[in-house]
C-alpha cells in the first residue's frame, strides 16, 4: 500500500502539515480507507513508543563507575565493614568489653554512697564516623570550614542580629545532622534518613554561602 | 480525618517537592565530591539512561555507554548550574555521549542505511508474545539513522530541529527517518 499521501501522514500526525496540505490530506483521508488505516497503525505506534517502560540494566553497573570516578560503593563499603570484622577481632572486642563492663563497674561500687553518677553534659555525644560521615568528606568538610572561615573574617560587619539568626539556625541544623547521623548508626540503609542528612547538609551549606556572602558584601 | 481528591494531589505535589529537593541536595553533595550522593543519583536515573543507551547502539554496547555518561557526569558535576532538573541536564549529556560514540558504532553497523529493503527486514510480524519485548526488540533492529531519529523524537521528544542539529541532519532527513521507522514498526502491533 502506497499512495502519494503515505509518506507525509507522519507528518499530518505530527500536526507539522502546512494548512492546505493538511486539507487535502484530509479530504483524500476521507476517501481512502488504507490511509486512514495506515494513519491510525502509525498513531499506535507513536502511543507505543510513548509508553515504553525504562528498565535498569541486568548487572549493576554502579561498582566499576564508582571505581572509575574513585568513589566506595555502599554494598562495597557495608560488605568490607562485614568483613573487617573477623573471629579473632570479635573475641578480642569481646574480651575487651568484658573488662570495661568489668572496670565500670568496679568503678561505680567504689563510688561513695549518696554520689550521682554525673549527668550528660550540654556538649553533644560523639559522632559515629563509620556511617554517615558528610562531614568527614574531604571536600564538603574543605568547603564548610573555607565558608566558616570567611563568615568568622566577615562576621564584625554584620549586625547582631543578623549574627544571633545565623547562629541559631547553623545550630539548628548542626543538631538536625547530628540526629540523623545517629540514626543512620543504628539504620545504616535507611534511604529516608539518608536523604533527610542530605538535605540537612545541603541546607548548612546554603546557609553558609548566604551568610558568607552577606558578610563579604558588607564592606 | 479522610483526605478528599485535592489532598490526594496536595500529598502528591509535597512529595514530588520533596523529591526534587532531596535530588538537589544529593546533586550538590556529589559535586562537593560526596560518592554516595553521588551513587544515589545514578540509582534514581540509571533505568532511564540505560534504556536510552539500549534504544539507540543496541544492547551490546548500553552497559558501556551507561558508565561513560556517569563517569562523564561525575566530571562535569561542577558545572551544572541548576537552571534545568538534574534529569534533563542528565539526559542531554546522555544524548551527546551516545552520539559521539556512533562514529565507532556506526562503522560496526552500516550507518544510515535507510533503504526500503533493510526497513522491510524490521517489519517482519512478532511471534512471540511479550509484544512490548518484540516492540524494543524491532527498534534496536532499525537502521542506525532511523532508529535514532524515532527514539530521540517518538520516545525521547525532541523536535525535529533539534534531531537534526544532534546528528548533523537536515529537519527533513530527520522526518522521512521519522515515517520509516514509524511504518517498519507499525507491522509489530497487535
Amino acid at each position: 500500500m502506497s499512495d502519494t499521501w503515505t509518506n507525509r501522514l507522519s507528518e499530518y500526525l505530527d500536526g507539522e502539515l502546512p494548512e492546505s496540505e493538511r486539507a487535502t490530506l484530509e479530504a483524500h483521508l476521507r476517501a481512502c480507507a488504507d490511509c486512514r488505516a495506515t494513519l491510525e497503525q502509525l498513531r499506535r505506534v507513536v502511543a507505543r513508543a510513548q509508553a515504553l517502560d525504562d528498565t535498569p540494566p541486568t548487572t549493576d553497573l554502579w561498582p566499576a563507575i564508582a571505581r572509575h570516578v574513585g568513589v566506595v560503593s555502599l554494598d562495597a563499603r557495608r560488605a568490607r565493614r562485614r568483613l573487617s570484622f573477623t573471629v579473632p577481632q570479635l573475641a578480642a572486642a569481646a574480651v575487651a568489653l568484658t573488662l570495661l563492663s568489668a572496670g565500670s563497674a568496679w568503678l561505680l561500687l567504689r563510688r561513695p554512697a549518696g554520689a550521682r553518677p554525673s549527668q550528660s553534659t550540654t556538649t553533644p555525644s560523639p559522632i559515629l564516623t563509620n556511617v554517615g560521615t558528610y562531614e568527614a568528606n574531604p571536600r564538603y568538610a574543605a568547603a564548610v570550614a573555607s565558608l566558616e572561615r570567611v563568615l568568622a573574617q566577615g562576621r564584625s560587619r554584620l549586625d547582631t542580629a543578623t549574627v544571633r539568626v545565623i547562629e541559631k539556625n547553623l545550630g539548628i541544623i548542626d543538631r538536625a545532622i547530628r540526629d540523623a547521623q545517629s540514626a543512620l548508626a543504628a539504620d545504616p540503609a535507611n534511604s529516608y534518613l539518608n536523604l533527610h542528612l542530605a538535605q540537612e547538609m545541603r541546607r548548612k551549606l546554603e546557609l553558609l554561602r548566604q551568610a558568607a556572602a552577606l558578610a563579604g558584601a558588607r564592606t | 480525618m479522610e483526605l478528599t481528591t485535592p489532598g490526594v494531589a496536595t500529598l502528591r505535589r509535597d512529595l514530588d517537592q520533596a523529591t526534587r529537593d532531596a535530588e538537589t541536595a544529593d546533586v550538590a553533595l556529589a559535586a562537593s565530591g560526596d560518592g554516595r550522593a553521588f551513587e544515589r543519583l545514578y540509582r534514581s536515573h540509571v533505568a532511564r539512561i540505560h534504556s536510552l543507551a539500549q534504544r539507540m547502539t543496541g544492547e551490546d554496547h548500553a552497559d558501556d555507554l551507561t558508565q561513560d555518561v556517569f563517569v562523564r557526569a561525575w566530571s562535569k558535576l561542577s558545572t551544572f548550574r541548576g537552571e534545568a532538573a538534574f534529569g534533563t541536564w542528565l539526559h542531554r549529556l546522555a544524548v551527546n555521549v551516545i552520539l559521539a560514540r556512533r562514529t565507532t558504532l556506526g562503522t560496526e553497523r552500516g550507518r544510515y542505511d535507510d533503504s526500503e529493503n533493510v526497513l522491510d527486514g524490521v517489519a517482519s510480524r512478532p511471534h512471540t508474545a511479550e509484544l512490548s519485548l518484540d516492540f524494543e526488540a524491532a527498534i534496536e533492529r532499525l537502521p542506525d539513522g532511523a532508529r535514532q531519529v524515532f527514539v530521540l523524537h517518538d520516545i525521547e521528544g525532541y523536535r525535529h530541529e533539534e534531531i537534526a542539529d544532534l546528528l548533523g541532519i537536515v529537519p527533513g532527513t530527520s522526518k522521512s527517518q521519522l515515517h520509516h521507522a514509524r511504518m517498519a514498526l507499525r507491522r509489530h502491533l497487535e
